[in-house]
């Protein structure tokens, strides 16, 4: 199974003390890597088919990056293929262009019914799996919400599309999706561990699939809810902003709170 | 009234056209304006007590300012005289640090909550000042919030306070509050309109409080209305998106 990683903060940072770990903590998967970041609007992405840790250190590349890039977003991905071949093209994130913006992707969850979809919209991405056809349909949901009159918020069409994709598409679901200033993460399986005020990145906001955490830390543990399709969740700025559950009921989500009343429809 | 304003964009820019017709039709407000915007995470506030308009022209500062200032967000405010009993009324926006992050505040609106004491106040001698009062309010609510329950959310935490206030001070409040990446905005009466220049899906939002929005046709401007003081409804925007709207 794939892991997953973001660090998200307000200004430019590094990720040099957890993106090692990371891949040390994430070495079962041996199908490749990749570190995505963006450059202004532009997305940039460095990936390797090659085993992100071999022979006791993580790859000399993956280091070297971990060294150097210092962004208020970093995604990071190693990959355990589920689907799809093991070529770098194959490796994450992904970059796709939609509701005006660029972004980047990285999935992990096995995902076969999504394979056979086909999007009508442009570009395809080459890679051949259930995570490529996942991203394409996300952006498709958006790219026919941006005609609705009503103007929906990013939210609303995220969980419609959500909504969608596992009503037609059943499958493990666990993704990051970042336009270089908010970070929106997806689970419908396994986990998200979110760690804030970590001691190497007082700033930051760190989150990772690998189910011990990166750190001896007090890691939260974020998973779905009984009952739920999913969790949704919202970070910007080294802040965990919304925290949302997918219902499979249709109809507007409901804040998760303690005692809010439930949102209006 | 006051009247108030953001921009929040993908990338810095100056909301120059923007700020200028917001200042024209704002013309009615003596009572001093401010721009305040974020430069390093760090929130910076120009403001003045002089009136918006000198006979028909535009404060001159201001219009450089806004021709001048480049940030992912800005807030201005154009203060209005006050109803009923004349109030000390400090020119907004004002701005503080909490939770880790410098805050942009803006402010329109009335209440009791002149009689709230902050343990940490933001301007002592301001007694009278609602606006003041309001952030000490939501500062201090967001800080026991997150005391208490360090996994919540950020919105959950601006929630709950924002409930807690009109409950335990009734009144008309609507707010803009920013930091360097997010900004919300609540209200409880009154309208905020969100305007989305063509062509700028996800790079650029504008929103406002004046009546008809700050372009020559008011349909192009998105209406967020709440007639129920005892609820409210807070938006989440962040660059170019309008990314939630939750309702109290």
């Amino acid at each position: 199974m794939c892991d997953l990683f973001a660090m998200c903060a307000a200004r430019s940072h590094g990720a040099a003390g957890v993106l090692p770990l990371f891949a040390a903590r994430g070495r079962r998967n041996v199908h490749g890597w990749g570190i995505g970041f963006f450059r202004g609007r532009i997305p940039v992405v460095e990936k390797s088919p090659e085993p992100v840790f071999r022979d006791g250190r993580a790859h000399d590349s993956f280091q070297r990056l971990a060294r150097v890039v210092a962004k208020p977003i970093i995604l990071a991905h190693i990959r355990y293929r589920s689907s799809g071949r093991v070529d770098e093209c194959h490796a994450h994130p992904f970059t796709l262009d939609f509701w005006g913006q660029s972004w980047l992707f990285a999935h992990n969850g096995e995902a076969g019914a999504i394979e056979s979809y086909r999007s009508r919209q442009a570009p395809l991405l080459e890679a051949d799996s259930d995570s490529a056809r996942t991203f394409e349909f996300l952006r498709d949901q958006f790219a026919e919400a941006a005609s609705r009159p009503n103007h929906p918020t990013f939210l609303q069409i995220l969980y419609e599309a959500l909504a969608g994709l596992i009503r037609q598409y059943p499958g493990e679901y666990n993704f990051l999706l970042s336009n270089g200033r908010i970070l929106w993460a997806f689970s419908n399986h396994r986990q998200f561990l979110l760690l804030k005020e970590s001691r190497n990145l007082e700033e930051a906001l760190l989150l990772t699939t690998i189910e011990e955490g990166l750190s001896p830390e007090n890691w939260r543990t974020i998973s779905l809810r009984e009952g739920t399709w999913g969790k949704i969740l919202l970070i910007a700025g080294g802040d965990l902003v919304l925290e949302e559950d997918l219902r499979p009921l249709p109809g507007c989500p409901t804040i998760s709170s303690r005692d809010l009343p439930a949102r209006q429809a | 009234m006051c009247e108030l304003f953001a921009s929040s964009t993908a990338q810095d820019a100056t909301a120059w056209e923007h700020l200028a017709r917001f200042a024209e039709k704002s013309r009615n407000n003596p009572n001093g304006w401010g721009i305040g915007f974020f430069r390093d995470g760090r929130a910076l506030i120009e403001k003045s007590s002089e009136s918006i308009h000198a006979g028909d022209q535009v404060h001159d500062g201001f219009l450089r300012l806004a021709r001048v200032v480049d940030s992912r967000l800005i807030i201005s405010q154009i203060c209005g005289p006050q109803e009923g009993q004349p109030k000390e009324s400090p020119v907004l926006p004002w701005s503080d640090q909490f939770l880790h992050h410098h805050w942009l505040f803006g402010f329109r609106g009335d209440s009791r909550i002149a009689h709230y004491q902050s343990p940490r106040p933001i301007m002592p001698d301001a007694r009278s000042a609602v606006a003041v009062r309001v952030l000490e309010f939501i500062r201090d609510g967001m800080e026991a919030e997150m005391q208490v329950w360090p996994d919540q959310n950020l919105y959950q935490a601006l929630a709950l306070t924002c409930k807690r206030l009109i409950t335990d001070y009734p009144g008309d409040y609507l707010f803009f509050l920013a930091n360097e990446t997010v900004l919300f905005a609540f209200l409880n009466h009154g309208e905020v309109l969100l305007y989305q220049p063509p062509q700028a899906l996800g790079q650029a939002l504008v929103l406002t409080t004046v009546a008809g929005g700050l372009t020559s046709d008011p349909d192009h401007w998105l209406a967020f209305a709440n007639a129920n003081r005892s609820r409210g409804q807070l938006l989440i925007i962040s660059g170019g998106d309008l990314l939630y709207q939750g309702h109290l």
